[in-house]
Parts: C-alpha cells; sequence; structure tokens
C-alpha cells in the first residue's frame, strides 16, 4: 500500500507541473470562450439562438459540414491508391512515394495555398492552355468554392495517406497469400481480404480530415468566395470587423462542440488510443 | 492503382514545385509561366525589414515554443508511460486536447486570454500559445520512444552500481535522445508552420512568416512571396531526402 501510494506520488510529481501548466495556459482560456459565449455582453442564450435561426449562419453550418464531407471524399479517393501502392509495393517505388507525401506534409499551409493562387489564377497555366488551346478565355477559378475545396484537399491528402499507409503496412501479405492460394483473383482477393483490413485506416484518416477541414481558416479565406464561408471564417469577421466577441465565442463553441460529437462518436466504436497509437 | 497513385504523387508534388520557378520571376503579379527570370526578388527579401523581420521571429518563437514544449513533456512522458495511477485517460485527454480543438477555437480563446495578460502581439504570448499547441504531437513520439525503451538497461548500470541520477543520465539519456531530438523537431516544424493563431494573437510586435505570407497574398500580391515559399520548400526537401537517404529511416520522421 505503501509502495503504491510512494509510486502514486512519483507519477503526479512527474505529470503534476505539465497538467497544471496545461489547465493554467489551455483549459482556462477555452473555457474563457465557453464563458464569453453565454456572458457577453450579459447572461444570454442568444447568440445560440441567433446562430441556429439566422438563415445567413445556418448555412455557414451546412456549408462546413458539406465542403469537410467532400474534402474527406476526395482525400480518401485520391489517397487510398497511394497509400495501397506505398504499402504493397517495396523498392524505390515505394521509396519515391513516401518522399513527396513527405515534401507535401512538411511544406507550410501557405506556400501550398499560395502555390495554387498561381496555378489557378488568371495568368496561371491553366488560363494560359485554355488560351494556347483556342478555347478562350478560362472560366474564373480562383475565388470560387471549387479552389477552396480543391486547396483543403491537396493540403489534408498526406494526413490521409499517412493514416492509411500505417494501418496497411501492418496487413499481413499471407492472408492475400492465402486467398490467391484458395482461387482468389487479384480483385476478389483485394475486395474481399485487404479492403476490409483497411477499413480502420480509412476510418482514422477521415476523421483527421473531416475534423482539420471544419475547422479551416486560412485556405478557404485566400482561394474561396465569401459567399460560401466556413464556421472559422465567421468566427473571424466577427471578432475582425465587428468585435462581436460573445457571438464570435458563441460560434466557437458551437465548432469545438461539432468537432467533439464527431470524435466521441470515433471514441464509442474505435478507442481514441487506436488513433493516436 | 499504380498509376492513380503516380498521378495522386504529381498532384501532391507539382503545386509545391511550381514556386521555384515562380521566385525567379520578373513579374510583378502571380503570372505562369514567368515572362523572364531574375533574382531581384532573391534581394528583395535578404534586404528587407519587412520580411527579415518575420523571417526572425518565426525562428525565435519556434525555439522558444520548441523548449516550453519540451519542458512540459518530457517529464510528463516518464510519469505517463511508466507509472499506473487514477485517472490516466484523464491526463491523457488533457495532454491531447490542443490536438483535438480546432486551431481557430484556440485561436479565438489566446486571443481573449493573452489579450487581458497584455501578451497579444509579443513574442512571449505566441511563445506560450505554439508551445502548448505542439505538446500532443511531442508527447505521441517521446511516448512512443519511451515505451520501446528496455528498462532493463537501466538495472543494468544500476545493479553495476550507478545511481539514479547518473543511471539517468548516461544510460537512459543517450538511449533516447533520437525520440527525443524527433519529438523536438515536431514541436519546431509545428510552430514554424502554424498560421491560425499567429493570425490572431501576433499583431505587429510579433508577426510570424506565416502571418506576413497571409497578409501579402491578402492585401497586395508581393512576388517575393515565392521566395519566402521556394526557401521554405528547399529547406523541405533538403530535410526529407537527408532522412530518407542518409539514414533510410523514412518512417521515424513520419508515423512514429
Amino acid at each position: 500500500m505503501a509502495g503504491r501510494l510512494r509510486r502514486n506520488a512519483a507519477a503526479w510529481l512527474l505529470l503534476g507541473p505539465s497538467c497544471l501548466a496545461l489547465v493554467l495556459l489551455f483549459v482556462v482560456p477555452i473555457a474563457y470562450v465557453l464563458l464569453l459565449s453565454v456572458t457577453d455582453p450579459r447572461l444570454t442564450l442568444a447568440h445560440y439562438q441567433r446562430i441556429f435561426t439566422v438563415p445567413l449562419y445556418t448555412r455557414v453550418l451546412v456549408n462546413t459540414f458539406l465542403t469537410s464531407l467532400i474534402v474527406t471524399t476526395a482525400c480518401l479517393l485520391i489517397g487510398y491508391p497511394v497509400a495501397y501502392v506505398m504499402a504493397r509495393r517495396s523498392g524505390w517505388i515505394s521509396t519515391l512515394l513516401l518522399t513527396i507525401v513527405a515534401m507535401s506534409f512538411w511544406t507550410g499551409f501557405l506556400v501550398r495555398t499560395y502555390a495554387w493562387l498561381v496555378i489557378l489564377g488568371s495568368k496561371g497555366p491553366i488560363a494560359g492552355a485554355y488560351q494556347a488551346l483556342g478555347l478562350g478565355k478560362a472560366p474564373q477559378l480562383l475565388f470560387t468554392t471549387f479552389a477552396s475545396t480543391l486547396g483543403m484537399t491537396h493540403i489534408l491528402l498526406p494526413y490521409m495517406i499517412l493514416a492509411l499507409f500505417a494501418i496497411m503496412k501492418k496487413i499481413d501479405v499471407n492472408h492475400l497469400k492465402a486467398a490467391a492460394s484458395l482461387g482468389a483473383r487479384p480483385g476478389a482477393a483485394f475486395r474481399e481480404v485487404f479492403l476490409p483490413l483497411s477499413l480502420p485506416g480509412v476510418v482514422n484518416g477521415s476523421l483527421l480530415v473531416f475534423v482539420s477541414c471544419l475547422g479551416f481558416f486560412v485556405t478557404p479565406v485566400l482561394l474561396g468566395t465569401p459567399r460560401d464561408m466556413m464556421i472559422s471564417q465567421l468566427i473571424n469577421q466577427q471578432i475582425d470587423e465587428l468585435l462581436a466577441w460573445g457571438f464570435a465565442a458563441a460560434v466557437a463553441v458551437v465548432l469545438l462542440a461539432a468537432t467533439g460529437v464527431v470524435i466521441a462518436v470515433y471514441n464509442r466504436f474505435a478507442g481514441l488510443d487506436r488513433l493516436w497509437g | 492503382m499504380l498509376v492513380l497513385a503516380l498521378l495522386a504523387a504529381l498532384f501532391l508534388l507539382a503545386p509545391i514545385l511550381i514556386v521555384v520557378p515562380m521566385s525567379f520571376s520578373t513579374a510583378i503579379s502571380f503570372q505562369f509561366p514567368p515572362p523572364a527570370y531574375w533574382l531581384g526578388y532573391y534581394r528583395k527579401f535578404f534586404t528587407s525589414e519587412e520580411w527579415l523581420e518575420p523571417a526572425l521571429n518565426s525562428l525565435i518563437i519556434a525555439v522558444g515554443a520548441m523548449a516550453l514544449t519540451m519542458l512540459l513533456v518530457v517529464p510528463a512522458a516518464f510519469g505517463y508511460v511508466r507509472y499506473r495511477f487514477r485517472g490516466k485517460s484523464m491526463v491523457n485527454l488533457l495532454i491531447m486536447s490542443p490536438l483535438i480543438v480546432p486551431h481557430v477555437v484556440s485561436a479565438l480563446a489566446y486571443y481573449g486570454f493573452l489579450g487581458r495578460a497584455k501578451l497579444t502581439g509579443t513574442l512571449p504570448g505566441v511563445i506560450i500559445a505554439h508551445g502548448v499547441l505542439a505538446v500532443p504531437v511531442a508527447f505521441l513520439v517521446i511516448t512512443a520512444t519511451l515505451k520501446g525503451f528496455d528498462r532493463n538497461l537501466e538495472r543494468a548500470a544500476m545493479s553495476a552500481g550507478a545511481g539514479p541520477l547518473r543511471t539517468f543520465v548516461h544510460v537512459t539519456l543517450p538511449v533516447l535522445r533520437p525520440g527525443m531530438l524527433v519529438g523536438a523537431l515536431f514541436a519546431f516544424l509545428s510552430s514554424f508552420n502554424e498560421a491560425v493563431v499567429a493570425l490572431f494573437i501576433a499583431g505587429r510586435g510579433a508577426a510570424t512568416l506565416p502571418k506576413k505570407m497571409y497578409e501579402s497574398i491578402r492585401l497586395e500580391s508581393d512576388p517575393v512571396i515565392a521566395v519566402v515559399s521556394t526557401l521554405l520548400v528547399s529547406a523541405v526537401v533538403l530535410g526529407v531526402l537527408l532522412s530518407v537517404f542518409a539514414r533510410r529511416r523514412p518512417s521515424m520522421r513520419l508515423d512514429t
């Protein structure tokens, strides 16, 4: 008993200061936002009522949700083959793909957003190709929902690929060999064996991308249009232009709650340890 | 699958590489392909306060944030991995919370909180925010290393007569050093690349490179941004290639 107490004391001696610092420097600020959302300018729930009843704001919520869904699907469709090849092939192709994914992963959001600004711009290569092919003037690409969705997909794709790859590389090749020896053709072996075994990766990657997308800020501002605002843009607008602390805080709480719900559902069915492990 | 994978890789890579020719372009606006090439915007970058100051701020903040993160994470990781205690999952949730909370929410929270403490627009303010936000990533890397540590090494040292401190300094730390370095690198990069919180709290006094890039895209279309992007991409390419070819341990950097 005494030994256990001493062990507990040692654990808390190591963890205590860090936990206290995290509470003071993270939990308290977040709690302050929660508090502001119902007390600024006075004790009220009106901000929340406005978010869910004013069409302008409900549209922002719906749009954020739909955009996140589209980006997640796109990342999954584009990322799955990459992770598959990385996991199943050895040698230079796998190394090459891993190198490219790592480069993309470590390149800052702003560099990549800037790159899309060039590519989609009115003096960019796509507009140039249109003219060279005699198709006339290219359609407006920049500052559209398409541009912001494309930019976010590009930025979040490495996360999806790495999440998929982490699971896929653990799939035992013998399962596939067994399927083949039992007469399964490659297509069937993939559908019946590999795909189901890779599903945890699909879930992990989708969660990661979806949640990141819900709170995305920089890219939609720079590439998108104010008409299709995301939640984070709304928060920024309320603070930056209107200094409406209470309302901005309430929107932030809604975003936090939405993220929390998605993660709680995941935790219920898969367990958070598996996402981080 | 292979063709699709290569196409996807091209989709990932091409936009990053396009910034390189852009940086040598003479065009004032974002024009591609460039009309002609020169080095003028490199000179502009290396001589203008406007860009060098945020670059320097970013470095100072990233180093400071890295130090703060390690200070918070290293003892916590030892406590977390080596002991069983009540409330462990709560502690895990607390340590991971900066990763779960969307950055824009954290940004708003710090804007309010640090604003009250008169720390917005200062280097210490941004260091605190970035240092806390990098805690989860560094924690993941360092606990993973610690879990793989063979404690028999420590027992051997102790039984050979080394005290706990000597054992820690001469056995535990050297073995864990690579993992610690990777954790620190992650923290550094997480701060160096962070834009949203910096946009909210850095103000003029502590403007970081991503904040300056954001503003130059938003407000003035300054071509120097291509130079900055190229320098950043070169650093990343160099780092990744080094880790892939020199150490032959690419997986260590990615999915620890």
